[in-house]
């Protein structure tokens, strides 16, 4: 059982890595927040009408993106607060139905907090195949996106079609939500794609190596901590970010010891 | 030359800003080889203008027109990258664009930027930061080159540098040049011509013609080179409320 799961969370984590990257340089992080939380309420609803999880999370990560976007442009209240107003919203509204559906509360725990028990097997194939899709749809995007994010008026003004690619961003962010929430739980999603990119950050010299740098932070947390995790008994999420909270902090000691013995040789 | 040979026509342009109109049927042309300094005071719609005739905003009547396949590089009046994106020059030369190594050295060597290529972009001055988006600006070997405020954030060498990088390029390459800046002083040898407004336009010519205008001379003052320095505008036609004191730099970049 852990194998196909062990795949699932590697192919997951090998798109939040470049994801991850727009979500530090775009100062993304409450949005992602937000999505994650507004999860629960895309369960409650595909719960309420019968249709997969993944495709309920998918819908509302959909539904939010738009009320985001077009609530921004009415210039009525600032995004941070739209966005609270929004996630808080999408929380609450999640809670309070799974638990008028009846759904215990370890069941709601887990989704929270994330757990084995909760991933379906059959899903797992489909959650290969959607995130690598994704991935290739935003390699596709890539270079766009990396203009728009440098500058979104240069990018307007060459020609990259500014809104669609934003929102295509924010959909992408929703594949990685949907897919992820199961193991990592709402509340830690964020991290999954913030820390493993920050990481990198740390050393890359490009947006590039940056990347792939998350990439493999991310696989490597989730290849070691899910199995750390099943083995200590502890929930699968908050292990996980702990492991890469750890890395984190490694490759940041490593990066703070370097530029100090650097300092201190006389420049050459 | 007939209106097909354009490069870029603007027709009866209206816009508004928050219920102000900003642009009060502004028509301009652009033709091939020209050089056009545009001028005005602070909120004049300068920079609405040029967003227009790049058709980045699209104004409530009349019409922008570009000739068939025209490239414009644009240079804005802002740039500001996050200093978590870590972007070497080169690669912001090459991105989103199939320009080969070889077209990246020379694009810096045209601009002077060939000792910034390796360095990252965040940690750029004031003016290299903008020789590198002049750079970027001609990577499409661009028919229009528009440039906003180019040279607002550089001290007085460093303009001189920059505009003379401008004239250079305009010199050599064929393309036209539109720029709105303050300091026409600097530009003046290379600038066919001077457009000046405020919401529409209120003249327009070469410098030398321009600067006999009676309406410019009521709005910038005889002395050319003080006029840019500090300039008041005390013409009383339709122009209510623009009575601006600009005493320095300082203010005009922080407004």
């Amino acid at each position: 059982m852990i194998t196909p799961v062990l795949l699932t969370a590697a192919a997951l984590a090998l798109l939040a890595g470049p994801l991850g990257c727009f979500v530090v340089w775009r100062r993304m992080a409450y949005f992602g927040d937000g999505l994650a939380h507004s999860a629960l309420l895309g369960v409650a609803i595909s719960l309420l009408i019968g249709i997969s999880n993944q495709l309920g999370m998918i819908l509302i990560a959909i539904a939010f993106a738009v009320a985001l976007l077009w609530l921004r442009t009415q210039r009525l209240l600032a995004t941070d607060t739209l966005l609270g107003i929004l996630a808080h919203a999408a929380l609450s509204l999640g809670i309070v139905s799974m638990a008028l559906l009846g759904m215990e509360d370890a069941e709601v725990h887990d989704y929270l907090l994330g757990s084995l028990d909760s991933v379906s097997p059959d899903m797992l194939p489909i959650l290969v195949l959607g995130s690598g899709l994704s991935l290739g749809l935003l390699m596709r995007l890539w270079p766009g996106l990396l203009l728009m994010t440098t500058s979104e008026e240069l990018a307007h003004a060459e020609g990259v079609p500014v809104r669609v690619y934003e929102f295509l961003l924010m959909l992408l962010m929703g594949v990685v939500v949907a897919g992820a929430v199961q193991l990592v739980g709402a509340l830690l999603i964020t991290s999954l794609l913030i820390i493993p990119a920050s990481t990198a950050r740390l050393f890359a010299k490009s947006p590039e190596a940056m990347g792939v740098g998350g990439s493999l932070i991310a696989c490597a947390s989730m290849l070691i901590g899910l199995p750390m995790a099943e083995k200590m008994a502890v929930p699968i999420g908050p292990a996980i970010v702990s492991l890469s909270v750890a890395v984190f902090l490694v490759v940041l000691g490593a990066k703070l010891l370097f530029d100090w013995t650097k300092s201190k040789k006389p420049a050459a | 030359m007939s209106k097909s040979d354009l490069l870029i026509c603007a027709d009866n342009l209206c816009a508004s800003r928050q219920g102000r109109l900003v642009l009060d049927h502004v028509s301009l042309d652009l033709a091939e080889n020209d050089f056009i300094t545009l001028i005005g005071p602070n909120g004049a719609g300068k920079s609405v203008l040029l967003r227009h005739l790049l058709k980045l905003e699209t104004g409530q009547s009349g019409s922008v027109t570009h000739r068939e396949g025209l490239k414009i590089g644009y240079v804005p009046e802002r740039f500001q990258i996050d200093p978590t994106l870590p972007m070497p020059v080169k690669r912001f030369l090459s991105l989103n664009n199939t320009l080969k190594p070889d077209a990246i050295q020379a694009l810096a060597a045209e601009t002077h930027c060939e000792p910034l290529l390796e360095r990252p972009l965040a940690g750029l001055s004031g003016g290299e930061l903008q020789r590198v988006l002049l750079a970027r600006a001609l990577a499409a070997s661009p028919h229009v080159l528009m440039l906003d405020e180019p040279a607002q954030n550089l001290d007085v060498s460093g303009q001189l540098q920059f505009y003379q990088l401008i004239e250079d390029i305009f010199e050599k390459r064929d393309l036209s040049v539109l720029m709105v800046s303050h300091d026409l002083h600097l530009v003046m040898s290379s600038t066919r011509r001077v457009v000046c407004m405020y919401h529409h336009i209120c003249c327009s010519g070469a410098p030398e013609s321009v600067a006999r205008d009676p309406e410019f001379i009521s709005m910038f003052g005889k002395d050319m080179a003080q006029m840019m320095s500090v300039y008041q505008h005390s013409h009383n036609h339709d122009h209510h409320g623009h009575d601006h004191h600009h005493h320095d730099k300082d203010t005009e970049v922080s407004t």
